[in-house]
């Protein structure tokens, strides 16, 4: 791991610790509703929200915490260095959130400015340890960087291979 | 498999199994290829003959350059089951395979001639690469005690014409120049989407440094987007321009120079087969990947839930019991 990976890492790891705390909590609006109300555009009640939050790496890798009363809205944005890895995380990105429903709290569009976006409730806080979420955001963030230059290395090994092996019997 | 084959496996399949069989069977195959070539392979009569004929995008480029008398050359060796014929109806190109003269013929005899019928496409589409080769060897001879470097022989070469090659129809095209010292051959090519363009860059930019680096023997590779100038008016919007600079020691009368041919027509079957198996191993290695991150999220969920989603405490003695409250 790198020197200002764990850094980052650990910050994001206690403001989320910190940020999922989250309770039941009906619509104040309609009745009978339940919704998480970081989600209600804000012509709703604002004492629901709390402050949003940005922790960034750098200009290319930042993460936003965003925490109401009974939801929390985490959005990454994956490091992009050139056209290679943006289409890689562009096609990534799109693999996890076309299949959202496997993974509860992925949320299937994005925030803007973000790669990917997760929507955690009270109800998946009441299903699911709180520490393992947290365990899943961090592992996920150290993964998919490490798979996104792990693919961009395999394409540049294979397309070295393929263009030796075309040029090789010409002799 | 790392390298396109030359020949069609189908047609060689086909008519192995037809010559060695020493039977007559009845046949009507309609066998495709790369470039939207397509062969039709059908008994004729009594099922004592079968008709081969073959269609291609880039019949009346190859008529120019000969590619009729090409080919009968090439198959002059069977001559004596292998008979040529009139077009059949939707091709370009037929012959007729005797069958009863060739159950007669020696085992080498007939294992050559699938094996040449099945580069019925490579020996078509040789034509023009033979009339360019030829074109250099009478230039190199022209020029060989001439100053190149005076204006008037550089303008001759500059206004040697172009062969143009439009194998696939309309779009993507091969262009050949010959010149005194090398043979300029220019693929044109196009992508379907941005990721098979933004793959497309990363592979040939490694074919433009393969020189460099290990391959020093190999042709000359340049990639650009803009139209090489020799071509500069004949071209659409959106073609990518990969040329190679094939040198004398790759014009070696004989073998390599066949070699040559047959390698470099593939090139773009080859480039786009490569671009389509890194997508799907990319597309896998995802698949992979996200079945971990599933996992990884289960393991937030306690084991054991109940209807309402609450812990159920389960205990379990050494011997895999479990106590009943």
């Amino acid at each position: 791991m790198s020197q200002s990976l764990k850094p980052y890492l650990t910050a994001v790891r206690s403001s989320l610790t910190a940020a999922i705390c989250l309770q039941d909590f009906s619509s104040q609006l309609v009745e009978r509703h339940n919704r998480p109300e970081i989600e209600v555009s804000n012509t709703h009640n604002p004492e629901l929200i709390l402050n949003p939050m940005i922790i960034s790496r750098n200009e290319n890798e930042s993460i936003l915490i965003e925490t109401s009363i009974n939801s929390i809205r985490i959005s990454i944005k994956i490091k992009q260095a050139d056209e290679i890895e943006q289409i890689l995380v562009h096609k990534f990105t799109r693999f996890l959130t076309s299949r959202a429903e496997n993974f509860f709290i992925l949320r299937r569009v994005p925030i803007k400015g973000y790669d990917i976006s997760f929507l955690i409730t009270n109800f998946h806080t009441e299903q699911m340890l709180k520490d393992k979420l947290v365990d899943f955001i961090i592992e996920f963030m150290e993964d998919v960087d490490k798979e996104i230059s792990e693919m961009k290395l395999f394409l540049n090994a294979r397309a070295r291979v393929i263009a030796e092996s075309f040029l090789i019997p010409f002799d | 498999m790392l390298q396109i084959e030359q020949n069609n496996l189908l047609i060689e399949s086909t008519l192995t199994e037809r010559i060695f069989s020493n039977t007559f069977k009845s046949l009507d195959r309609i066998v495709s290829d790369f470039d939207f070539t397509t062969y039709h392979l059908s008994s004729i009569e009594n099922k004592t003959k079968i008709l081969i004929s073959i269609n291609l995008k880039c019949w009346n480029d190859l008529a120019q350059y000969g590619v009729t008398q090409i080919l009968s050359e090439k198959y002059q060796p069977f001559s004596s089951v292998l008979s040529t014929t009139d077009a059949e109806q939707g091709y370009n190109y037929s012959f007729i395979l005797d069958l009863e003269s060739a159950f007669d013929q020696d085992q080498d005899f007939k294992l050559s001639l699938i094996n040449e019928l099945s580069l019925l496409k490579r020996n078509s589409m040789a034509a023009p690469f033979c009339a360019a080769f030829s074109r250099y060897d009478e230039l190199f001879k022209k020029y060989a005690n001439v100053n190149t470097y005076s204006e008037e022989v550089q303008m001759e070469l500059q206004n040697e014409k172009v062969i143009i090659i439009k194998y696939r129809g309309l779009n993507e095209s091969i262009y050949l120049k010959p010149s005194f010292d090398r043979v300029t051959i220019i693929f044109s090519t196009m992508f379907q989407d941005e990721t098979d363009k933004i793959f497309g860059k990363v592979f040939l930019q490694e074919f433009v440094d393969a020189r460099k680096r290990s391959v020093q023997t190999a042709p000359q590779v340049l990639y650009n987007t803009e139209a090489p100038l020799d071509i500069a008016n004949d071209v659409k919007k959106g073609e990518h321009f990969v040329t190679f600079v094939l040198f004398p020691r790759h014009l070696t009368i004989g073998d390599k120079r066949e070699n040559c041919i047959s390698h470099i027509q593939l090139f773009r079957s080859y480039f786009h087969y490569h671009i389509k198996c890194s997508k799907a191993y990319m597309h896998s290695r995802m698949r992979f990947r996200v079945k971990e991150f599933l996992k990884i999220l289960n393991r937030a969920k306690p084991e054991n839930l109940d209807d309402d989603g609450k812990v159920i405490e389960t205990r379990k003695t050494a011997s895999g019991r479990t106590f009943v409250k």
